[in-house]
């Protein structure tokens, strides 16, 4: 779906909003979903996300999901996420709803990894699990969890984006993508709780290390055979997985009880997995090895030439 | 509310006319959404010309989907109509309590508020969706995605704190000259039923707009005691909304 206006701000245009008069100037455009347009823009020497919105009452039920878990005080943060609220009057005439946030410097899960490399994965997951675990302590699902709405930065470090799907426990997810959705999988239920957000969560192990065929699998099942166990199968036949399945089939089949148990089984098998290669120097550690003896060869040369 | 959800790939070509039969329907609170649904090329200007037509009248929206995108759709639709029905009450007491005409005039504190009681009442209130189906000859290779579709919408409607039921029809009936036959009475969960649709070849006819009017019938039909005063909500929005 796209958005309903398709003017893009250009490049040092001013924002000012019409209730609160505070200015913004914008930088670039960050991204564009369902519910608006996201731009970076500037206040006062600082960066910040702005989301403009087509549709006030959709761009509204966003900002009150914000207020409510900045309210419930959930995130142990310094900087608050929402930033401000107000309308801005288009060049068109009409009044567009936006709210700025947070800018959150990071790169999308899946470029992240592909940059970094797959051994974030265990650090940036945990990471994710400790975000959700802190949404879910306010009794609110995530909902729309897939790659494209985790942002990775420096060291692993996870923020969701996006919290259109964000939904209060017991009542109907407001936005999922279908083939991170419990329904669609046949493994559940459209209502909001912990084990929603885990079997997204499953699902995206297995994007992360194999989109192809995750979307050849789901293409090719018959709407009534698409199931958890098919997922685990496909996650069965990916090598670096395979230590994972006892922890996928707890999140696809759903059992769980809560976030925490997901995150300390998480826990458990990165210890495994960080185990297993103690006994060998890592990759990252030859090179730096390397790259010091090349110094100290170099740094020689150079005392004796200089001392001669 | 209630809503009728057309699906259909082309033009009616007997009876009463669709956006006859959408307008009535619209008089008797049911809005009417439509999709028209593609498999490869397109409707024809003329089709895609008669859903928005038939939308429009009956007060709901149209769409174009091809076959993959279905469920998305009908899901789509099926919100958007809920929402815009509950926005349509909550403006007339917006102009009553606050004076305001529109939801954008409000400030945002007091938007926070308004749109927070449509939410709720969005999630809570009694909801039934009659599908209605045209299963002529053109329709059969997508009849499996129509299925799908609704298999998938009574999933998320199941998954809804209000109490929420869909009914299924097809179009045109059987050769004795029925518009339109029931498949499916109002239900909450379609887990058990193995098919909706029969898989039969249909007459070329397509009398949209006499289906739609019996579908309306349907609405009318008393409903068992459990699902007196579907409207109840709409009675109590100034009791949230201030
Ligand atoms: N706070 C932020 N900091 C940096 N980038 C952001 C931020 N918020 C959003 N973005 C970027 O903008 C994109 C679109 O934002 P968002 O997902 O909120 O829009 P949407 O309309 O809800 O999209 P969707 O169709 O996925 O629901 C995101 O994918 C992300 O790349």
């Amino acid at each position: 779906m796209t958005t309903s206006f398709d003017w893009r701000l250009p490049r040092g245009t001013v924002i000012r909003g019409k209730w609160k008069r505070s200015s913004y100037r914008v930088e670039r455009l960050l991204g564009e979903g369902a519910n608006g347009k996201v731009y970076l823009v500037e206040r006062q020497r600082a960066w910040y996300a702005m989301k403009i919105g087509a549709d006030a009452v959709d761009l509204q039920s966003e900002i009150n999901v914000l207020q409510a878990i900045a309210n419930a005080k959930l995130v142990s943060r310094s900087e608050p996420y929402l930033v401000e609220v107000d309308d801005y009057s288009g060049t068109d005439g009409k009044e567009y709803p936006f709210y700025v946030m947070r800018y959150i410097r990071g790169a999308t899960l899946s470029d992240f990894l592909s940059k970094r490399g797959m051994e974030w994965f265990p650090v940036a997951g945990y990471s994710l699990l400790v975000k959700l675990s802190e949404l879910h302590a306010g009794r609110w699902t995530f909902g729309d969890l897939k790659a494209e709405n985790v942002l990775v930065s420096d060291y692993g470090r996870v923020e969701l984006v996006d919290y259109g799907g964000v939904t209060a426990f017991g009542k109907s997810v407001r936005q999922f993508t279908e083939i991170y959705d419990r329904g669609y999988w046949n493994a559940g239920s459209r209502s909001a709780d912990a084990g929603y957000d885990l079997f997204s969560f499953g699902v995206l192990c297995i994007q992360v290390y194999d989109a192809r065929r995750l979307a050849a699998l789901a293409g090719s099942l018959l709407p009534q055979n698409r199931s958890p166990e098919e997922l685990l199968k496909l996650a069965q036949s990916i090598p670096a997985l395979r230590p994972l399945g006892d922890w996928l089939a707890k999140a696809l089949r759903g059992t769980f009880s809560n976030v925490e148990e997901a995150a300390r089984e998480w826990q458990q098998w990165q210890r495994r997995t960080s185990g297993r290669s103690s006994s060998v120097v890592p990759r990252w550690m030859k090179g730096l090895f390397v790259a010091s003896a090349a110094l100290l060869a170099t740094t020689i040369y150079w005392l004796l030439r200089t001392g001669a | 509310m209630k809503q009728i959800l057309l699906i259909t790939d082309g033009c009616s070509n007997v009876g009463v006319s669709p956006v006859v039969a959408a307008a009535q329907a619209h008089a008797e609170g049911i809005a009417v959404n439509v999709v028209g649904v593609l498999d490869q090329g397109d409707l024809g200007e003329f089709g895609s010309a008669e859903i928005e037509e038939i939308a429009r009248a009956g007060g709901g929206l149209s769409r174009l989907a091809h076959t993959r995108q279905l469920s998305q759709t009908v899901q789509m639709l099926t919100r958007k109509t809920v929402v815009q029905t509950i926005q349509h009450a909550v403006h007339r007491e917006l102009k009553q309590v606050l004076g305001a005409s529109s939801i954008e005039e409000l400030p945002p504190e007091k938007r926070g508020e308004v749109v927070r009681v449509m939410d709720e009442l969005s999630e809570t209130s009694k909801l039934r969706v009659a599908l209605l189906i045209d299963a002529s000859a053109s329709m059969k290779p997508k009849l499996a995605a129509v299925e799908e579709a609704i298999r998938d919408l009574a999933l998320s409607l199941q998954a809804r704190q209000g109490r929420s039921e869909i009914a299924v029809f097809h179009f045109p009936g059987s050769a004795h000259g029925d518009e339109c036959l029931l498949d499916l009475d109002w239900t909450t969960d379609v887990r058990g039923v193995h098919q909706f649709l029969p898989r039969l070849q249909m007459r070329g006819t397509t009398p949209t707009g006499p289906a739609i009017l019996r579908v309306v019938d349907h609405f009318r039909a008393p409903a068992p005691r459990s699902y007196r005063n579907p409207d109840e909500t709409d009675g109590q929005m100034s009791d949230y909304v201030v």
